[in-house]
């Protein structure tokens, strides 16, 4: 059982500002990739860097 | 550095908010020069590509005709700018924080993790999903971004069992998980259409994957060695 806690145990304090920070970065991240709002204003901006991305695009 | 809420009675719930400012300053400086180099790539290699084959897509053809779109030149790069920056800082946040998790520093590190970043949301939805230049007929776009998610989330969970994990069930459920979103298969258009050349689709996939690849590693390698310079 010791290489579980080798291997995946995070401690206690060390968890929360790396949940956040990952929290953080898949909202940015999914909200660049796939919001779609009713002008098209959000996708026209990011068409290019979605296509490039290989974001499912249109 | 001792978290900024001590006394509370759950340390569980008490967030070192000292850790986390690091890591997003880690994250937005390694996004912003990661997302600079990937547009300047972009800028010389796939844009052309994807303004030649907008030419084949006549006002007809063109769905969002009327809206409103950034005008070609600055307004339209600055615009890709602000996305692959914004892009780099995210996939720099899950990159950094991975390694803070793990007591990680240092560029050799930071690749690892990049080449991971590009596996999981490069690599595995574009074997279902190609990069597609613009006017390409594909499936319905909710089916499409659900299978991307499943793919991304299923490859991001199978590497990490296939190889952070030590127990054997682990490893063949991660192998296992790699392999599941492709046997189910990308959602794919009854009958496939594109305006472009065969030959322009597929240049725009090779320089697409290349200029991805190079990014990851970049900003893994940038994410990593920024990590040498906080102390947690």
């Amino acid at each position: 059982m010791k290489t579980i806690a080798a291997s995946t145990a995070i401690s206690t304090s060390k968890f929360l500002p790396g949940f956040s920070a990952i929290v953080l970065g898949l909202t940015v991240i999914l909200g660049l990739g796939f919001l779609q709002d009713a002008n098209n204003y959000l996708h026209n901006a990011a068409h290019d860097g979605r296509h490039s991305a290989a974001f499912p695009c249109h | 550095m001792p978290p900024t809420t001590d006394g509370t009675a759950l340390p569980f719930l008490a967030i070192n908010m000292a850790d986390f400012r690091k890591l997003v300053a880690v994250s937005l400086l390694a996004g912003l020069l990661g997302g600079l180099l990937l547009s300047l790539l972009q800028h010389y290699q796939t844009l052309p590509l994807i303004l030649a084959a907008e030419q084949f897509e006549t006002p007809s053809t063109e769905e969002h005709v009327h809206d409103w779109q950034p005008m070609d030149g600055w307004q339209r790069n600055g615009f890709t700018l602000l996305f692959n920056g914004l892009t780099g800082f995210g996939f720099a946040l899950l990159i950094s924080a991975s390694m803070y998790w793990r007591d990680q520093r240092g560029y050799l590190y930071g690749l690892g993790w990049g080449l991971a970043g590009f596996l999981v949301f490069f690599v595995a939805p574009s074997l279902g999903l190609p990069p597609e230049l613009p006017g390409t007929d594909s499936a319905e776009l909710h089916s499409r971004q659900a299978w991307w998610l499943f793919t991304t989330a299923a490859t991001a969970m199978g590497l990490f069992g296939l190889f952070l994990t030590k127990q054997r069930w682990l490893q063949i459920g991660g192998a296992s998980l790699l392999a599941l979103p492709h046997l189910i298969g990308a959602p794919h258009p009854e009958i496939a259409h594109a305006l472009a050349p065969e030959a322009l689709q597929q240049h725009f996939v090779v320089l697409t994957s290349i200029n991805n690849a190079i990014f990851w590693l970049t900003l893994g390698a940038i994410s990593g060695q920024l990590l040498r310079k906080v102390t947690f």
